[in-house]
């Protein structure tokens, strides 16, 4: 039982993870920017640094994962 | 003092300091729906029906963002909503991922390492709220993400999307941020 196409859905998932996934990127790094000056001492900023680079990490995870799923790499 | 009398602790003392949440409320309603998806994913897993099970765990996910929002939205937002959100998504995800891992559609191994990293990090929740003395959902910015990411795992697994990769990526992911919010959650002041 399908709700569309096999090459419909694998470009619909490709777009949701592919389109996540980026946008992801540039939000943490616009997180990550953001806190440059930000004293590294304080628990909760290190606390953050660390959240967004993972969020970085998540969103190239991402966007390779699209790119091996399409045969790019 | 146990966990559920740590909750009501939480919502009932601080009475004078902020606004009482009934935990009866609509984003608490939205967050509770998320396990309606579970039965049909079942169902869909089992018949073998790919796209039908993404899209019962999109709608999961999707629900997860919408009872934030409708939190905002009615003004309801309370320390139990917060625990019962993580709850619930330990719940949804975790019986999900058995469910793939179960049916072959996702690496065992892979799934039982996440799952186990899962358990600790729960565990560590109970301990920190333990050392708060109160129902203290921990923050993690990093978690947030690793929890984001589990919910595509399972979509990963029903669409047959480079399973492997993002399976065995996600692992060292989750491991690193479980350390560190580990080390947090021990060994840093609580504020």
């Amino acid at each position: 039982m399908n709700v569309m196409s096999d090459v419909a859905f694998k470009w619909f998932i490709t777009l949701l993870t592919g389109g996540l996934a980026g946008s992801w990127f540039v939000y943490d790094t616009i997180n990550l920017l953001k806190l440059r000056g930000a004293d590294g001492r304080d628990p909760l900023v290190r606390d953050k640094r660390f959240g967004y680079v993972m969020g970085l990490i998540i969103g190239v995870v991402g966007i390779i994962g699209c790119l091996r799923f399409h045969g790019v790499m | 003092m146990s966990l559920s009398g740590a909750v009501i602790a939480a919502t009932a003392r601080p009475a004078a300091q902020r606004r009482l949440v009934s935990p009866y409320n609509p984003a608490n309603a939205v967050t509770a729906s998320r396990f309606l998806t579970l039965p049909p994913f079942v169902w869909a897993v089992h018949h073998g029906y790919h796209q039908l099970a993404t899209l019962f765990i999109l709608i999961c996910g999707l629900l997860d963002k919408l009872d934030g929002l409708v939190a905002k939205v009615f003004d309801c937002r309370s320390q139990f909503g917060e625990i019962f959100d993580a709850i619930t998504d330990g719940i949804c995800y975790g019986f999900a991922l058995l469910l793939v891992a179960w049916y072959g559609w996702a690496p065992p191994l892979a799934v039982a390492l996440v799952l186990g990293l899962g358990i600790g990090n729960t565990a560590l929740r109970f301990v920190y709220a333990r050392r708060a003395g109160r129902a203290l959902n921990y923050k993690s910015y990093a978690m947030e993400r690793v929890v984001a990411y589990t919910g595509y795992l399972v979509g990963f697994a029903t669409s047959g999307m480079e399973v492997r990769f993002f399976y065995w990526l996600f692992v060292p992911i989750m491991a690193a941020t479980v350390l560190h919010d580990a080390k947090r959650m021990l060994l840093d002041a609580v504020p």
